[in-house]
Parts: C-alpha cells; structure tokens; sequence
C-alpha cells in the first residue's frame, strides 16, 4: 500500500488548551485517554458481575443434583453470565480501554478522529448495562446469551435484553468507525501502513470487523424485539416466521464478534513478545496482513454455530472449510510468534508471563475448534461441555490472558507505576492454573456427551460417574480465577498509589507511546514525530525523528528488581 | 381515466425528465475527483437504475 | 487539480491548499460519514436478507393468511411515489452545485423543492401504509414491508428534518463559499436514501 499523504504542517501549535473543572476532566471527557481509564473501570465491575453469575453456576454444579439455585435462576445465570462477559466485559475492555488507550499514541496522534463521538461511545456502555440490568423487575433474560426464539419470544427479559445490547451495540460501532478513521487519517508523518505498530493494525482490523459486524447484530435484535413486544412474526413459524432465520441473523455477528475479542490480544502478544525477548519480530507483514485475512474470513464461518439445527448438507461443507481455512492466517501468527522467540533473550517478566501462557492456551483452544469446524464431529459435540470448553480456552485464554498482558505491560505507561511485580507473578499463576483446572475437563465431560445449560446433571450419572468430581474440581479452580481478578485489581490500586516510578521506558520498548512521559501529558506529543521504519528492529536506532523527549537511541530494559532475601534471593 | 392509468403516465414521464437529468448530472459529475464526488456517482448512477425500473413498471414490464 | 466542475471548487481548493488543518478535518469527518453510510447499509442488508428468506421459504407469494391470498402491492402508486423520491434526489443536486456556483438563491429554491418533495414522498407512503391489506403482525409479508419500508421512512423522515436545519443554518450564514460540509453530507444523506429506496422498490414491487 503507498503511503497516504499527509499534510506536513506543524501541529506544535494545534494543541487545545486543556480541560477544566472536574466534570470536564474526568467525567464528560473527550480524552482517549481519560476514557479508556473510563472503559477499563466499567469493564473490570462487569467482569466482576460476570464472574459472580459464574461462580453461582459453579457452586449449582457442585451436585449432581443441586439445589443452591432454582433452575429458572440458574437459566439466568448462564445468560447473563455470556450476556455480560461477552458484551459488557470483553469487547468493552479490549476495544473501549486498550484501542483507546493505545492505538492513538502508537500513532503519534493527539486523540481519535473524532473525540465527543468517543465520549459517547462510552457513556452508551453503562446505560446499556442499566438496561440489562433493569430487567431484573420483570424477570432477568434466561434463553441464554444467544436468546433463540421462539423459547425467548415468551419473556419479557428479551425485550430488555434486545434494548441494551442495541445499546453497546450502537457504541461498538461508533467506536469501531472512529478507530477506522484515526488509522486511515491520523498517523504521524512517514508512518506508512507498513511501518505501523502491528497493534494498531489489529485495531485496524478489529475496527473494521466491529464497524461492519454489529450492525447487523441490531438488526438481528430489532427483528427479535419487535416480534417479542409487538408480535411481528418475523421467527413465529405459524405467521410465515422462520426462528433459523434468527440464527443467521444472530450469528452473522457474533461469529465476527470472536474476532473483535481475540485480534486486540493478538496484537498485544505481538508487541510484547519483542520487547521481551529483544528480538525483532518474525514475518511483521505474514502478522499484519493475516489480522485482515481473519477480519474478513470471520465474515463467512457463521453457520458452524449451526451445523445441528436443519440447515442443508450443501450449506454445511462450504462453512466447514472456510472455518478450516481461516485456522491457516492464525496458525502463521502462532508460527511467526514462535519464531520471535527463537534465539531471543528472554526475560520472564509478567507481561510475558501472560504472552507465553496465550501461546499455550489460545492454540489449545484454537484446535478444539478445529475439531469442533468438522461437520460429523460438531453434530455430537454441538452443545455440549465440549463446545464450553473450547470457547473458554480461546476467550479467557486467548482474549482475557492478552487483556491481562496488555495491563501488566502498558499500567507503567498509563500511571507512571510499576506494578508490584510479585503481585503480578501471583495472579499470574493462579489466574493460569484457575484456567487449566476450570476448563479442560469440560473436554472430555462435553466428549462423554454432557450438555451445556443445564442446572442438573444427576441422570448422567449412570453414565460416567466421574462426572461429580470432574465438577468439583471445575467449581474449586474457578475460585483461583476469581482470586487472581481480586489480586490484579488489588494491585492496582496499590501500584497507583506506591509503585516505583516507572520513567518514560521501563521495559525498552520502541513503539512510540514508550518516547513520551508516563503518564502521557493530554496532548500526547508536543511535536508530532517523523517516523522512518518499523519499531521493532532492535539492531536499529529509534525510527523516529522530532521527539519530545530525550530518549535513548537504543532502548534498554531497566534492571531486573534486587532480589528479595525473604522470597529465597540473594 | 382509472387513478392507475394517471399514475402510470406521470411515472413514465417523470422517469425520464428525472432520469434523463440524472444523467446528465453524472456525465458531469465524472471528472470530478475525491471522495465524495465518487459515492454521489456510484449514488447517481444506482439512482437512474431507479428510474429505468420506473420507466419498466410503469408500462407493466416488470412488477404486477 | 485538473479538472472541477465549478469555480467554487476552485476556491474550495485554493482553500485547502491554503488551510491544510481544515482540509484534513474535512476529509476525516468525509471518511466518517461515509464509513457510518456504509454500516447504515448493513442494516437494510440484514433486514433484506430476512425478506429473501421469509419470501423463498414461503410456500406462497403473496402468502395465505386465513385461506386467502394476499393480494399483491399496487405497483402504478409506488412507481410514482419512487419518481417522487427520485426526482428529489436530483433537485438536491441542483442545490449542491448552485451553492458551489455562489447561487444562494437557486440553491435555497432547490433545496426547498427537495424539502417539499420528501414531505410528498412520505405522505405517499402514509397513504400506501392505510390502503394495505396486509398487517404488520398479520404475516411474514406485513412484518418485512412495513419494517423494511418504515425503517427507510423513518430515514427519509430524519433527512427532511436535517434538510430543514441546512436550510436554516445556510440561510445565517454558518455555510462559506468554501466551508459546506454539512451541506455535502447532507447530499450524500439524501442520495443514500434514495439509492436505499431503488433496492426496496424493485424487491417489494417488481419481483
């Protein structure tokens, strides 16, 4: 791609004068930087909401036959579970606080393309929550985050549920064209597409995804609430309705929409694993070009959520190889992250911790659906503990482990802190086992043939007795997920307050965001730079002219904390 | 004369002046460059296929 | 530039060679505006596809509804109404390109012209909706015509409302010779929902 011009002026004298008063500054605030703070607050207290339903779930589970919930509760609790997680928590954080954040200052941008749309985009996000939350007087939605008709026709929770996810949905997308906009406009002078931060390209991409994908996810839902309240018979089969029809409608988003969770965390792998291993990154291009390659194949896998519910045979082969198709851009990822790695100096730092831990957990999951994109396979393993499994591999091992990475790595950035590296250590440990011990099992229970949503599971005891303490086992490793949640934002608020100082570079990056100071002024940059190569070559000097600051031509990391003599160091 | 018949010839009618028009509104609107100035003739253009399926229903080609 | 279309677009550019802090703002709020045209096409693309698969997964078309077939649309109205819309569409052009010629009054008579076509074209959609045999909850046909179409009249009711502002805010002066943005946008507006409107006429009456 050729460069896009852009005009050489000299911005040092376009720079606002800065916000004033309290309401201004942090409350009704234009600032990506504000709102991304905002995005990561709202999400962190619906990832909390989230988890809770989960451990509801979980403590349900213990028995065979449990009676902590009724089963009407416990149908609310997974939907609201998946409800919340995927649209209050995952897209919110990776999109809402880390494309905010980011992606404008890897740019050498002064904000996004068009900032009160921004703040918009935001203060949708914990209106919709409101709405969904609303329902809670009538009944909370309960036919499970994907609300198929026409079970979900009967309650009035999916109206509620309809109106809030329009709701972020009309965000998502505000945000998804504004972070178009900024990549397409806004980068620095000499910032080619090819020279950009292979995090913004997976913004770009993701942006692109979201711009186009939840459109169609309201209109989905449109469909679903005029049908639930005025009775439109758009899915009432006896007035000419198809209730497949909502499936397509339904998952032509939301298939997408996994592609909106995991490119943001495949762009945070690529930049951590650089700066921590000193190596250049391997196939920048393979990386950025095959973010596009997966936005735009994510487009047409939608009917493998589908392969059990009567759709013809003919319809069933494409879908299944493209959905095998699209494993092939991702695997050039996995393969080219190895490689980086390769003859690297590494140095195992939490944020590296965490970039590791989703080389494991995201190919692991990613097979799964490799196993779950074969039509034969997927007609046993379609609504089981399988499919459970699979996509809590890739979303909390894949999404939420990048997510994690990309705040232990850009916190110092953001505050001006290092966060308490021990601390980090820990949740990381928990966090990980938390995972292997809650979801791998769900593999070979869902193999076994035990279904997915349902509140009791006594008669499969017969069958597989194991099933009991498979369970059990499941309910104690979620607790040391939830622990390692409680012990990250502990220490968050620790580190904001009592953490080293961190200076401009604490780990040696060279992304641009690394040559302004921590936290960043609200401008960003004085002087928009010049940027004349990649950022990743750590053979090279900084690729960048005019800076503000004084930085070192070749970033070091800083020195290795002093061993402490009461954890065993000398 | 049948409300029909009216409506038909004041579509045929009409799907010509506006047509012919639009036409020649694109023709030149063509060299024009940016970005804007592509959607409106992408816009123009799908807008006289309009007037042509106007101009098809009108005489009963097309459509009941 | 080589080629312009007029010698307002002379001074527009002049302009922004002049000012390249307000050409680039122009430009991103262009891309925006188009990208958000673009996902506003989504929409009706969805709620297409509900059609053509309600419609091809119909036994019927027009289907039965209490033993009796629906009768189908009256194609003589709407082709008439759709000359409407279209015809406003092509005064809409006039008004652009007389305010880029420095032609306020042309341009305000255009753009009134417009205004006053859009206002017919959704009183003919009223009067579609009240002679319809068929209801909204009645059947799969009801239920994708009157939300297709009152999606898109809903839209073209937004663009008369925002015609109306760009006839006020024009007439205070908040429009130059070489700062119309709002008014381009509101071209595009216009055109997009006439364009949307083709698609809706074909699928509903000449199929």
């Amino acid at each position: 791609m050729h460069a896009t011009p852009v005009v050489h002026t000299d911005h040092s004298d376009h720079i606002h004068p800065p916000p004033e008063g309290f309401i201004r500054k942090y409350v009704f605030s234009t600032d990506h930087k504000v709102i991304a703070f905002q995005y990561l607050a709202v999400g962190i207290f619906f990832l909390m909401i989230a988890g809770s339903f989960a451990e509801l779930i979980r403590v349900q589970l213990w028995n065979p036959k449990g009676t902590f919930l009724s089963f009407s509760t416990y149908n609310e609790m997974f939907t609201m579970h998946g409800t919340v997680g995927v649209w209050l928590v995952v897209i919110p954080l990776v999109t809402g606080a880390l494309g905010n954040f980011i992606m404008p200052l890897q740019i050498g941008a002064r904000d996004v393309a068009f900032p009160w749309l921004n703040m918009l985009s935001f203060w949708l996000f914990p209106v919709a929550g409101l709405i969904l939350f609303s329902s809670f007087i009538f009944g909370l939605p309960s036919a499970g985050w994907t609300e198929y008709p026409p079970i979900s026709l009967q309650y009035v929770g999916t109206a509620f549920w309809c109106l809030a996810i329009i709701t972020i949905g009309i965000s998502s997308t505000l945000t998804g064209l504004n972070f178009t906009a900024t990549v397409v406009k806004m980068r620095a002078p000499g910032m080619t597409w090819t020279r950009m931060p292979l995090f913004t390209w997976a913004t770009f991409a993701t942006a692109l995804v979201n711009m186009i994908a939840t459109v169609a996810l309201s209109a989905a839902l449109l469909a679903l609430f005029l049908d639930t309240v005025f009775h439109v018979p758009f899915f009432e089969a006896d007035k000419g309705g198809a209730p497949v029809m909502y499936q397509h409608m339904f998952w032509f988003y939301s298939h997408p929409a996994v592609y909106i969770f995991i490119l943001p965390a495949f762009g945070v792998i690529s930049e951590v694993l650089p700066v921590f291993c000193r190596r250049t990154i391997f196939g920048y291009k393979m990386i950025a070009f095959s973010s596009l390659a997966i936005a735009i194949l994510g487009f047409a896998v939608w009917a493998h959520h589908m392969f059990p519910s009567g759709i013809a045979p003919w319809l069933q082969l494409p879908f299944m190889i493209v959905t095998y198709a699209i494993g092939i851009p991702t695997g050039l990822k996995v393969f080219s992250w190895l490689a980086t790695l390769w003859g690297g100096r590494i140095q195992f730092s939490t944020p590296m911790l965490y970039a590791l831990a989703f080389l494991i957990t995201f190919t692991f999951g990613g097979i799964t659906g490799i196993f779950l994109a074969a039509v034969p396979a997927d007609l046993h393993e379609h609504g089981s503990y399988f499919v459970v499994g699979h996509f809590h591999y890739v979303v909390a091992g894949g999404s939420v482990i990048g997510f994690l990475a990309a705040v232990t790595f850009w916190f110092p950035k953001a505050t001006g802190r290092m966060l308490h590296e021990g601390l980090g250590k820990l949740g990381f440990w928990l966090f990980v086992i938390g995972l292997t011990g809650t979801f791998l099992p769900m593999h070979w229970l869902g193999l076994e043939g035990l279904p997915r949503r349902y509140a009791s599971y006594e008669y499969f005891l017969a069958r597989y007795p194991d099933v009991v303490f498979w369970n059990r086992v499941e309910t104690v490793s979620s607790f040391f997920m939830a622990a390692s949640v409680a012990i990250l934002v502990i220490n968050m608020i620790w580190s904001i307050r009592r953490g080293r100082a961190s200076g401009i570079n604490p780990w040696g990056a060279r992304t641009l965001e690394w040559t302004i100071s921590s936290p960043p002024p609200y401008y960003n940059f004085k002087k928009i730079p010049t940027v004349f190569g990649r950022p990743y070559d750590y053979s090279e000097p900084l690729p960048y002219r005019n800076l503000d600051n004084d930085v070192d031509a070749y970033p070091a990391p800083m020195p290795a904390p002093r061993p402490n003599p009461s954890l065993g160091g000398r | 004369m049948s409300a029909e018949i009216v409506e038909r010839v004041l579509a045929f009618i009409a799907a010509f002046v506006v047509g012919g028009t639009a036409i020649f509104q694109l023709k030149n609107e063509l060299p024009a460059r940016g970005l804007d100035a592509s959607v409106t003739k992408v816009l123009l253009g799908l807008m006289i296929v309009g007037c042509v399926f106007a101009v098809l229903a009108s005489v009963r080609v097309l459509g009941g | 530039m080589s080629a312009l279309n007029s010698p307002l677009e002379a001074v527009e550019a002049r302009y922004l060679d002049v000012d390249p802090v307000y050409a680039e703002t122009r430009d991103i709020r262009l891309l925006g505006f188009v990208m958000a045209l673009g996902a506003d096409c989504v929409l009706f693309s969805s709620f297409i596809f509900a059609y053509l698969y309600l419609r091809t997964a119909s036994p019927a078309w027009p289907p039965f509804v209490g033993g009796h077939q629906l009768p189908r649309l009256d194609t003589a109205f709407a082709a008439l109404n759709s000359m409407v819309l279209f015809g406003s569409g092509v005064t809409m052009h006039y008004a652009l390109e007389n305010w880029k010629h420095l032609k306020k009054q042309a341009f305000n008579g255009w753009l009134a012209a417009t205004i006053v076509l859009g206002i017919l074209f959704l009183l003919g959609q009223g009067h579609e909706y009240l002679s319809a045999q068929m209801t909204w909850q009645g059947s799969s046909f009801g239920a994708s015509f009157f939300t297709l179409t009152g999606m898109h009249g809903f839209h073209v009711l937004v663009g008369v409302c925002y015609l109306i502002v760009l006839m006020i805010q024009s007439n205070r002066g908040v429009y130059t010779g070489s700062k119309y943005f709002g008014l381009t946008a509101g071209t595009l507006y216009w055109h997009f929902v006439d364009v949307i409107w083709v698609f809706l006429f074909f699928l509903f009456y000449l199929w």
